[in-house]
């Protein structure tokens, strides 16, 4: 229990939110939507360590999810980077229509 | 009450998050992701940790999400269009894969839900949800993690700069 917040609750909450995210993440072929459902697996599991780290009752959960965030800061930077390139190169960015790395 | 607030946000989370992945609009897409990120920051606040709420506004829905819109209106990408290839495999095999991890990761995690020890007992909840002890622990404890990662902003600079840069730049 968090305050009045059964952990349960928080972790089916995070559960279904990251199932969401695969589902986006193997549904669209739109690269940037693709990378917006990883965006959205990352804040699942942010949420189910903020859930674990106040029930246990230390302040590590906030300290982990503190680096995801930077890190994540990082990754769009740099995979946003590369759909720039890449829509340079092949004007379009569906990943069924890319197939630079296929014999 | 408490309960309440949060089983809210989180199903509004959960809801915008569907129109995320259903919608064929990528701008649409990223708006609706948005929404679902300041309902997440709800959650986050009601699960004690206020900073990290703010953070999720300002570091995720601020900056990280304007730059997927900025993006998308550079390149101008147009909504996904159906292709006419049918993929019947892919589909199954993808809608498959989709509902036994969802099963299989709501079934875990019910599972232990219930079982880990608890020590909340006489925790102070604004003592929990106070920056200052964030702080204290960020800069002794995990100092090295904290200059790993400013290693790695800088690196991504220079990475998202060399990649996005035209070839016949100077």
């Amino acid at each position: 229990m968090i305050g009045s917040i059964p952990l349960s609750d928080v972790l089916l909450a995070s559960g279904a939110l990251f199932a969401i995210g695969v589902a986006g993440a193997l549904l669209r072929r739109n690269a940037i939507q693709i990378f917006l459902s990883i965006e959205l697996m990352m804040n699942a599991a942010n949420l189910a360590l903020l859930g674990y780290g106040a029930a246990l009752g230390t302040h590590e959960g906030q300290i982990v999810v503190f680096f995801v965030i930077a890190i994540a800061a990082a990754e769009a930077s740099v995979g946003l980077a590369i759909f720039v390139a890449l829509f340079r190169h092949t004007e379009t960015i569906d990943v069924n229509k890319i197939n630079l790395l296929k014999w | 009450m408490e309960r309440l607030v949060f089983d809210a946000a989180a199903l509004l989370a959960m809801l915008f998050a569907g129109v995320m992945v259903v919608s064929r609009d990528p701008v649409k897409s990223v708006l609706a992701l948005v929404v679902s990120f300041f309902a997440l920051a709800v959650c986050y606040v009601m699960v004690l940790s206020p900073f990290i709420a703010g953070l999720q506004v300002i570091v995720y829905a601020g900056a990280i999400l304007v730059l997927f819109l900025f993006v998308l209106m550079l390149l101008n990408v147009g909504r996904e269009q159906p292709d006419g290839m049918p993929r019947p495999i892919q589909t199954v095999l993808g809608s498959l894969a989709v509902f036994v991890f969802a099963g299989l990761l709501l079934g875990m995690l019910r599972a232990s839900g219930s079982k880990i020890p608890l020590l909340t007992d006489g925790l102070d909840p604004v003592e929990m949800a106070r920056p200052a002890e964030l702080a204290r622990l960020l800069f002794s404890d995990y100092l090295l993690h904290f200059e790993a990662v400013s290693v790695l902003l800088l690196a991504a600079l220079v990475g998202a700069f060399v990649l996005a840069r035209r070839e016949d730049a100077p």
